[in-house]
């Protein structure tokens, strides 16, 4: 079912690039990127690890790993609205409705045998507890070797020291599986392009800054944490010049002096993974969301001489691993670079992560006075939403800002 | 009497904290503070770390010099992120626990504990001391010794009464001295009574129950208690293997990773190993079934619970899961399920 679903995903849109080969299609080159991932993970002759949000992709394409997080197959469940059926043979098997979404979704398509089975599987202690739990059940449902990376929240030299010493034990657990070992020019070569890659971002995310931005709600829609399982390669390069590129012919055409951005905002975590309106309502009342809170550049340049510790490093600077107050400093300097208005945190049910901390980010935004709408929302299953209710929230809150 | 050091969770070494000078207080979730944390943080954390910051929120805390983190889970971390919220004043040590087990991990924790040792010491303005810390450890593996002790009486033979008297030790660790717990410990090894009948053997596990009236509210549920496994149970005495390194971080390390079985650990080489444990400790105290009571909203338990389950099912041994908020007003709401379950299991 996902394997047709990549590839008519990569045949529809290769042939709308082919027909327009000077435009630049920004969203629909990364599309096709991540679907051509999303392929390869439902090919069997590939070496495949299910993984962690924040596992090195770079790294793992490097030693010819066709690697994703468990969570991108939640959101692209959520996404074509099929997850409803896997929600329902997890919860059946005993997974709470509690948990997280992106987990129950992802956990049910695994007893369906509707994923991919892995090579092996590598978790992450962060983003959350939640996630590497539920890659333990991936670990034991397959029978498959697993792998853990410990991200210490504290951001020492010791801690640096610890997840580099682990990072370089998970490139002999690869190969090991693999029976490839890892070459140095390959990994010098994935490090640069993720630099290259790193540096455009960067770019993309000064245009996005502009008064008024030439972002739309839509574009940059969970870029960072995305971005990330491309970052390592050629391709990855060239989705990000094509953000580049549309955000500076948008600027240059001054398409972005017509839009309407009476209001910018931050979005903080994820979006809204299943069709739910939002972004044109917003579009509706002026409202832009100029900033997604994880669209950052929190890292140094990889160094090649030194690639354990520079990916250690990059790591521990995720928001998602650090302190609340840590995350919050992060937070409140996007607002004042982006000049946002407002913030919306959807409090995505089931994370003790990200939603956890909700009364605290809103307190830290007061502090600049920055009104924060906290959503109490589910964003991946659609079950219980209450559509009407979310709507006039957000509504008020526009208001408000206005 | 010592200034004391707050903490809240079972991978917290609390010899190190006595020998340092200080008492250690485990600041349980049992108070009548207004519900207020869901405002510093959500409203859909476990009831642990909600009715923990609640306590200190309201300031429902003995005085303090210090509190102690661990990097447990991300309850935990958001708690530890709000208490420098809601007591500015407080010195506050946070340490990242790995959360698998091997030799970085190991090398790594022992670092954690030697830092927190220094900080300790330091807080307390007392010269670093190994040799006192290794008279702290001994007492407690002594107290370790003798709560094991309890636990092999409890599981061959029911004694009204005796699962209580046991929380009731492990609570005086955690909030008192070891050296008190120890002496009571001593005094209870022998159990007063005889041996009753009767009641039905079961193996009961999860994240916390730490009130003693629970224990005696299960035997009026018509249960014997053969053995527990909480994170507030006998497993947070974890005895020290002072030997296991001549480091002594590193042995305390060695210690905790390898015998604190707490669901957020695991063994990679084993994926799911917490469900086999489970069935393992179940046969071993000769329980008929057993009953799982975990918090609401606690992420490292409600992801395990379907494979302990399975675990249970495969070997035929009746399995009745229960979700609460640590109170013993909870544990009678479940009565009837209990009581149901216990029917069925038979005596
Ligand atoms: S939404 Fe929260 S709980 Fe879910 S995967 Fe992301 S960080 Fe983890
Ligand atoms: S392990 Fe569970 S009960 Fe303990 S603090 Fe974390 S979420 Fe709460």
């Amino acid at each position: 079912m996902m394997y047709e679903h990549f590839d008519n995903a990569v045949k529809g849109i290769s042939k709308t690039l082919e027909q327009d080969p000077e435009g630049i299609h920004a969203r629909k080159k990364y599309v096709l990127g991540l679907s051509k991932l999303g392929k390869k993970l439902y090919t069997k002759d590939e070496n495949i690890a299910w993984c962690g949000v924040t596992a090195p992709f770079d790294l793992l394409s490097a030693m010819g790993v066709t690697s994703c997080f468990v969570e991108f197959v939640g959101a692209m469940l959520a996404a074509t609205q099929t997850a409803g059926f896997f929600f329902e043979e997890a919860e059946d098997s005993g997974f709470a409705t509690d948990s997280c979404a992106y987990h129950r979704a992802v956990m049910g398509a695994v007893l369906k045998n509707a994923m991919p089975e892995p090579d092996f599987i590598i978790g992450t202690s962060s983003p959350c507890t939640a996630g590497l739990a539920i890659v333990e059940n991936f670990a034991k449902q397959y029978k498959k070797d697993f792998f853990i990376l410990n991200i210490p929240q504290n951001y020492t030299k010791d801690t640096i020291n610890y997840l580099a010493a682990q990072i370089e034990e998970m490139t002999h657990f690869v190969s090991d599986h693999t029976q490839r070992p890892l070459s140095k020019k390959k990994l010098s070569l994935a490090l640069e392009n993720f630099n290259t890659c790193s540096g455009i971002i960067k770019d993309i995310y000064e245009l996005a800054k502009t008064k008024p931005s030439p972002v739309d709600n839509k574009i940059l829609k969970d870029f960072g944490t995305v971005v990330a399982l491309l970052m390592g390669t050629q391709e990855g390069i060239d989705i990000c010049q094509a953000f580049k590129d549309e955000l500076s012919h948008r600027i240059a055409t001054s398409q972005h002096l017509a839009s309407k951005e009476h209001i910018r905002l931050m979005w903080i975590q994820n979006r809204i993974q299943y069709p739910f309106p939002i972004n044109e309502m917003l579009d509706d009342l002026g409202a832009k969301v100029v900033v997604d809170e994880l669209n950052n550049v929190t890292w140094e340049l990889m160094d090649p001489d030194n690639p354990f510790e520079s990916i250690a490093k990059r790591m521990i600077s995720i928001p998602f691993s650090m302190n609340t107050s840590e995350r919050i400093k992060t937070m409140k300097n996007l607002a004042t670079d982006y000049q946002i208005d407002g913030a919306i945190n959807p409090c995505h049910w089931g994370c003790r992560q990200g939603t956890g901390a909700r009364g605290l980010i809103s307190k830290g935004f007061k502090d600049i006075n920055v009104p924060v709408l906290n959503l109490e929302i589910d964003c991946v299953d659609s079950r219980n939403l209450a559509k009407g209710q979310i709507e006039t929230r957000v509504e008020a809150f526009i208001e408000m800002l206005s | 009497m010592n200034k004391k050091i707050g903490f809240t969770c079972a991978y917290t070494p609390v010899p190190l904290i006595e020998a340092a000078g200080f008492s250690p207080f485990r600041i349980f979730p049992e108070t009548k503070a207004p519900d207020q944390s869901g405002h510093l943080l959500h409203d859909n954390l476990c009831p642990h770390v909600k009715k923990v910051l609640d306590r200190a929120l309201a300031d429902d805390l003995p005085d303090l010099e210090g509190m102690v983190f661990i990097n447990s889970c991300d309850a935990m971390r958001r708690l530890a992120d709000a208490w420098h919220d809601a007591r500015p004043n407080d010195k506050i040590a946070l340490l990242d626990l790995p959360s698998g087990v091997n030799s970085l991990s190991l090398n790594f924790l022992s670092k954690e504990y030697e830092r927190l040792a220094k900080m300790l010491f330091e807080w307390n303005d007392t010269d670093f001391s190994e040799e006192i810390i290794k008279d702290k450890i001994n007492t407690w593996n002594h107290l370790a010794g003798v709560v094991k002790e309890i636990e092999g009486t409890m599981s061959n033979g029911y004694f009204p009464g005796y699962a209580s008297g046991l929380q009731h030790i492990i609570n005086t660790v955690a909030t008192d001295l070891t050296n008190t717990a120890l002496l009571m410990a001593q005094e209870y090894a022998q159990p007063k009574a005889l041996a009753s009948k009767g009641r039905v053997p079961v193996y009961i596990f999860g994240n916390l129950l730490f009130d003693p009236k629970v224990y005696d509210l299960f035997e009026d549920y018509n249960i014997h208690v053969t053995a527990s496994d909480f994170c507030t149970s006998s497993r947070f005495i974890t005895p020290i293997d002072s030997k296991a390194d001549e480091n002594i971080f590193t042995s305390m390390a060695i210690s905790y990773l390898s015998q604190t079985p707490c669901a957020r650990t695991m063994d990679t080489t084993l994926p799911g190993s917490i469900a086999q444990r489970i069935v393992e400790q179940a046969k071993m105290s000769h329980a008929k079934g057993v009953i799982g009571f975990t918090l609401k909203f606690c992420d490292p338990y409600l992801a395990r619970i379907p494979m302990i389950r399975q675990a249970l099912q495969k070997e035929s041994i009746p399995f009745l899961m229960l979700e609460g908020d640590c109170t013993t007003g909870s544990m009678g709401q479940q009565q009837t399920r209990i009581e149901a379950f216990t029917e069925m299991l038979g005596v």
